[in-house]
């Protein structure tokens, strides 16, 4: 590349095109512009007229000047200028490119990619080859050319995880079997992981490495945790430094479903200091809302702390038979509940009915025997969507007769009556401990206390699918706890009391983890390893290097206890974990993790990451050239006095420079609603057949050109009507052909019909076989018809009665002949209480506008006239014809007095006239 | 039979032409609202105009019976004098008027066309006889003549400045010549001393194109006629333009003398303007003469 004057040059030698600039010069300007031919009649009077000058207009100056600035632009351009020419050309053989690649560096990801490519330009102007390794993701290094890279650039993302002492490894070992030396440029995120100097190590001894790092340290997150009431929000940076400030931004759904966020916090790192903390008291409300925290403007899956549900607190209520007897609160069935859910969950007071649209995760049943049906209804529905109904045995239920014949549907049992008790005073044996779990109930790894036991229970019918359903039993097999699903949601009951009357399971800790594994109370507090020890984690939602959810697609579950203690990596990946109802979420950093910045050694040289970038100005200067050019075009127009033709060509070639992705969709809009809306205008339904389109907008012309010679109303030009795209309200009539193969409208598009039907508008429908084969409705138009419309918001309908409105709103009219005169036209049949008063020739009827005007009479064939007025189509034979194609025209004109002058022909008003014309 | 049915295929196309100007024609005419104009006089005709007691010299079949049955004396029916009028029309059919300025207006010849057809209905409503000039399309009433007018319009001549046809004029009755009037001034010259022989007044107008009217040309330009049998080169039209002006100037200035020499009327209607104006205009002209 040769350097002139700071700008680079690849092909110095076109530069020598500038010689013959001059001699252009000469030429164009002795070449005259050309003459335009122009048509003109008058070129009699022009005969004789001589120039006063021979001399015809030269090419002025500036003009030639224009051109040869072109021609330089177009010259320089193809030499290939470059701006900033980087000349730090170092090194030869083979370039390895290291990226730690790990969620440290993502916030910067845009820097390294655009370093990587510089070098990966420079190499490949060297013609070195190439090897990109990812240590967070090892592969085993390929050398390639540098272009090949340049295209996978985009592929390369940072990982969630920093590299594994494994993958580290398999790096070490995947590069001990390349052959030769190279020279390392590894771009570090400035976090230490295991083995970093075992790599460093093995780089050196093959060659120079030269470190690139970002300038800032590295920033993250801890995961949040909910204490006292309040959130602990913990973020730690890798190096100590000057004080700083970075805001925490919490982001959850808010009522209507949209991610926001929901509250900003600031927090400040202190001088010197490496972590910084801050409480943050929030509503129950909108704390269970929040989804994830993150650091604002860092864009890496370490600034970001996703909570699962234990920053929530769950909404329980409690309901209870007997809430009336005052002053026993001890003796109150729901006592020991509330002492043991007051801690972890929210409750909701109130009846039954009142609690249920407030859409509580649990609600408790203490004792309830009986519900009235509307409560019981509401109660199914609630528990099919999702909801957990906890019911606890008691003396009314005991008493009662649910669930005895048959199975109640909010019972998982059928019960027998009375109960039975044990190990009282008045029986012979003795009270039961429980039976340790099976390993299919939910409470299985439970500790069973030995002091548990049970002196009264209702009992279970022995039904087929008891053993289902039994999650806890006695010592004696008799079931304690059953569950039975029912639609999303699921009915628990306690075969005991709620209180420790009929045993003293209330009174123990193992009450509170059955509680807590029936996801009644909230786990608010963090679950221990042996807690989740057994249970196996669905991956729903994964962490990615930036800190983006992605759905987890097949990767596998992962045991319980891995999830707590394991180190986060390609086999455990961030992100939200599912088991049963409960979630849990897994950050990249856990609560007491610790930043380590890299230490290198002196003799490693470090450079930061930003690049100085080449820029190719050759493009720029070629179209500084096609815009000289363009001017001159407009330029030499309007020397020679042809702009005037040119001048379209001007508005749309500027329109093309200024704004090229300007969407002309709004003044289409606005173009059909000026086109509908300037005059009256008559309308067809486009039906995708192009030959019925094509007649049915040639009737509407004729029709147009019939109601302008005869009457008052002058339409313009017909438009065909797209149900989908256009609005409908412009047009008083739409007339719709029916074809059997049209497609069905949307349902917006059927909501506009109906709008516009509910509006005034009318539509004509036509079937167009004027039921000639005697099909009645069931001919294949009458069928589509029938199907279009259904939806259709149409009232009860009439053959048009002899004294309708239609027979006279202008002519005098006995049918409604179209093409054929055959089948009968339908209406929106009278009022039934409408009758005919002595001596008038017609009823007082209904004052609308039928809505609807169904027929078969194919009346758009009839009126259809060509751009000259000839009529399109024939109609009947001979003077016959063209008489029946006058009464269409007719009813056609008829048709749109009446939509446009409602009933008002039917005033009584024209009575005489009427009747004087009708020679009565 | 082939030429038969060719000649058949064209003349429908033709006539399919024919009904969109005569429908504006109508239309236009129907602005203009007539009445029954008789003469005001006792004459020739069919309505009722007065009874007046027979005279020595009545033949007897004139005589009145109802009239005269009530009373002594014998009355004469007398009719109102109605007189048809021969108007005869000659439209330019040149290439010269085949021109347009712009695309959204009318060719000169469209508008020549449209403004002669609207007085023939006029006319013809009015109870007039209208033809053309020449022996072509001699004076007729009634419709059908509008559908022949029609027909003999719808031809274009070859020829780029047609001379006015003034052959087998009818004496004393009124023409209406519409043309641009740019060709060469001595035909018009004589049809109209012709005319004017024979007793023959009327009405000429001008229609001419603004481009025509204000030359707004520039450059170097090659202005061909539209028939391309001349032309003229110029190196810089923006200079030509007040001489060009002057002589149109003067062109106008010479129908203007000899349209008073010969008792004729003149008027220019441009065809930006809106041809109501210039119906009126004509209509009023030829009226004017009539009474």
């Amino acid at each position: 590349m040769t350097v002139l004057a700071g700008i680079g040059f690849t092909a110095p030698w076109v530069l020598l095109g500038l010689l013959t600039l001059p001699i252009l010069w000469l030429i164009l300007r002795a070449v005259p512009p050309a003459p335009i031919r122009r048509l003109f009649p008058a070129v009699t009077l022009l005969l004789g007229l001589k120039d006063d000058e021979s001399v015809s207009d030269r090419t002025p100056w500036w003009l030639l000047l224009l051109r040869m600035l072109a021609a330089a632009a177009i010259i320089i351009g193809l030499a290939g200028p470059v701006l900033n020419p980087s000349r730090d050309q170092t090194g030869t053989g083979p370039l390895l490119l290291v990226l730690d690649a790990s969620w440290a560096g993502a916030s910067r990801w845009g820097n390294v990619l655009d370093q990587i490519d510089a070098q990966l330009t420079e190499a490949g102007r060297a013609g070195r080859p190439v090897s990109i390794l990812r240590l967070s993701e090892p592969e085993a290094p390929v050398f390639q050319a540098a272009e090949a890279w340049r295209g996978r650039l985009p592929g390369l993302t940072p990982q969630a995880w920093q590299p594994t002492e494994a993958q580290v490894a398999q790096s070490v070992q995947a590069l001990t079997q390349v052959e030769g030396g190279f020279d390392t440029h590894w771009f570090s995120d400035r976090l230490d992981y295991p083995g970093h100097d075992q790599m460093l190590a093995m780089l050196q001894a093959r060659g120079d490495v030269t470190v690139y790092r970002a300038a800032s340290a590295v920033t993250a997150l801890l995961p949040a945790s909910y204490q006292d009431g309040v959130i602990q929000l913990t973020a730690v940076r890798a190096a100590p430094g000057p004080a700083a400030d970075i805001t925490v931004l919490a982001q959850g759904r808010d009522p209507a479903g949209t991610m926001r966020v929901l509250q900003s916090v600031d927090m400040q790192f202190e001088s010197g200091e490496t972590l910084a903390q801050i409480e943050l008291a929030l509503p129950s409300e909108l704390r269970a809302r929040i989804t994830r925290f993150e650091i604002q403007g860092q864009r890496s899956a370490g600034a970001i702390t996703l909570t699962d549900d234990s920053l929530r607190r769950r909404e329980v209520a409690l309901i209870a038979g007997t809430l009336n007897r005052e002053g026993l609160e001890l003796l109150s069935p729901l006592h020991y509940l509330t002492q043991v859910l007051s801690p972890t969950a929210d409750f909701v007071d109130g009846g039954l009915l009142d609690v249920l649209p407030a859409n509580p995760d649990v609600i408790v049943l203490a004792d309830v025997a009986t519900l009235a049906e509307t409560e019981e209804a509401a109660l199914v529905e609630w528990v099919e969507q999702g909801g957990l109904l906890l019911r606890f045995a008691g003396p009314r239920m005991a008493a009662s007769d649910l669930g005895r014949d048959e199975e109640d549907i909010l019972l998982p049992v059928r019960l027998r009556s009375g109960g039975r008790s044990v190990g009282g005073a008045m029986s012979w044996g003795e009270a039961k401990g429980l039976a340790p779990f099976p390993d299919s109930s939910p409470f299985f790894g439970l500790r069973i206390p030995a002091d548990v036991n049970v002196t009264t229970q209702v009992m279970a019918q022995p039904d087929p699918d008891l053993a289902d359903r039994v999650i806890a039993s006695l010592s004696d097999g008799t079931p304690l706890v059953t569950r039975k699903a029912l639609g999303l949601g699921q009915v628990v009951l306690f075969h005991v009391t709620a209180d420790a009357e009929w045993s003293s399971l209330p009174l123990s800790g193992l009450f509170v983890e059955m509680l807590d594994r029936l996801a009644v109370a909230s786990a608010a507090k963090s679950r221990q390893q042996e807690q989740l020890q057994g249970t196996t984690w669905e991956p729903i939602q994964i962490l990615d290097g930036f800190g983006t959810l992605s759905d987890a697609g097949s990767l596998p579950g992962v045991d319980g206890a891995q999830l707590i203690g394991g180190e986060i990596g390609p086999d455990l990946r961030p992100g939200l974990y599912e088991s049963g109802k409960e979630k849990l979420a897994l950050n990249v950093l856990s609560e007491d993790a610790v930043l380590t910045p890299v230490v290198w050694p002196a003799d490693v040289p470090i450079r930061g990451q930003e690049v100085s970038t080449e820029t190719p100005i050759g493009g720029l200067l070629l179209s500084l050239a096609l815009v000289l050019l363009t001017i001159d075009v407009l330029a030499s127009l309007a020397l020679s006095g042809r702009l005037g033709m040119a001048r379209t060509a001007a508005v749309v070639l500027g329109a093309l420079l200024i704004a090229p992705d300007a969407r002309a969709q709004a003044p289409e809009d606005t173009d059909f609603a000026l086109n509908a809306t300037h005059e009256l205008v008559l309308a067809h339904v486009l039906t995708g057949n192009r030959e019925v389109d094509d007649i049915a907008l040639a009737g509407m012309r004729g029709l147009a050109q019939t109601l302008y010679f005869r009457t008052s109303v002058e339409p313009a030009e017909p438009i065909g009507v797209d149900l989908e795209r256009d609005e409908l309200a412009f047009f008083p009539l739409l007339y719709w052909p029916i074809t059997p193969d049209q497609p069905q409208p949307s349902v917006e598009a059927y909501a506009k019909l109906n709008t516009y039907l509910r509006s005034g508008g009318m539509i004509l429908f036509d079937t167009r076989d004027a039921d000639i084969a005697e099909f009645g409705a069931s001919s294949p138009n009458g069928r589509k018809l029938q199907q279009l419309a259904a939806p259709l918001n149409i009232p009860s309908l009439e053959p048009v009665p002899n004294d309708h409105v239609l027979t006279r709103a202008f002519y005098l009219l006995q049918d409604f002949p179209g093409r054929y005169a055959g089948s009968g036209v339908w209406v929106e049949s009278a009022p039934l209480d409408a009758e005919q008063i002595e001596g008038m020739p017609f009823r007082n009827l209904n004052d609308n506008v039928t809505p609807v005007v169904i027929g078969g009479n194919d009346w758009a064939g009839a009126w259809a006239v060509d751009r000259n007025g000839q009529a399109l189509l024939p109609v009947g034979r001979g003077y016959a014809g063209e008489r029946q194609r006058e009464l269409a025209n007719r009813f056609g004109v008829n048709l749109v007095m009446h939509v446009l002058t409602g009933n008002y022909k039917s005033d009584q008003v024209h009575v005489p006239a009427l009747l004087d014309r009708l020679g009565q | 039979m082939n030429a038969a049915l060719t000649l058949r295929e064209r003349s429908e196309a033709e006539a399919s032409r024919l009904p969109p100007l005569l429908a504006r024609a109508e239309h236009l005419a129907g602005t203009v609202l007539l009445g029954d104009h008789g003469r005001r006089r006792a004459g020739l005709g069919d309505d009722f105009w007065q009874y007046r007691p027979a005279q020595i010299g009545d033949s007897r079949r004139l005589i009145d019976h109802r009239r005269s049955a009530r009373g002594d004396q014998q009355f004469v029916r007398e009719r109102e004098w109605q007189i048809a009028q021969s108007v005869m029309l000659w439209i330019d059919q040149g290439a010269s008027m085949r021109f347009a300025s712009e695309k959204t207006l009318a060719t000169k010849a469209d508008r020549a066309r449209l403004l002669g057809l609207s007085t023939a209905i006029l006319l013809v409503r009015g109870g007039e006889r209208v033809g053309l000039t020449g022996t072509t399309l001699p004076p007729r009433r009634g419709n059908a003549q509008i559908v022949r007018l029609a027909q003999a319009w719808s031809e274009d001549s070859d020829a780029d400045y047609s001379p006015p046809e003034h052959r087998a004029m009818i004496p004393h009755a009124r023409a209406v010549f519409i043309s641009d009037f740019l060709g060469p001034m001595d035909e018009v010259e004589l049809a109209l001393t012709k005319a004017a022989d024979r007793g023959v007044r009327g009405v000429l107008l001008q229609v001419l194109d603004p481009s025509e009217e204000s030359f707004p040309y520039r450059g170097r330009t090659i202005f061909e006629s539209v028939g391309g049998t001349t032309r003229h080169e110029t190196l810089k039209a923006g200079d030509l333009r007040d001489r060009y002006l002057d002589r149109l100037a003067r062109r106008k200035d010479a129908l203007t003398y000899l349209c008073r020499a010969t008792g004729w009327q003149l008027g220019l209607h441009h065809t930006v303007e809106s041809p109501q104006s210039a119906l009126l205009w004509l209509y009023r002209a030829l009226d004017g003469g009539t009474q």
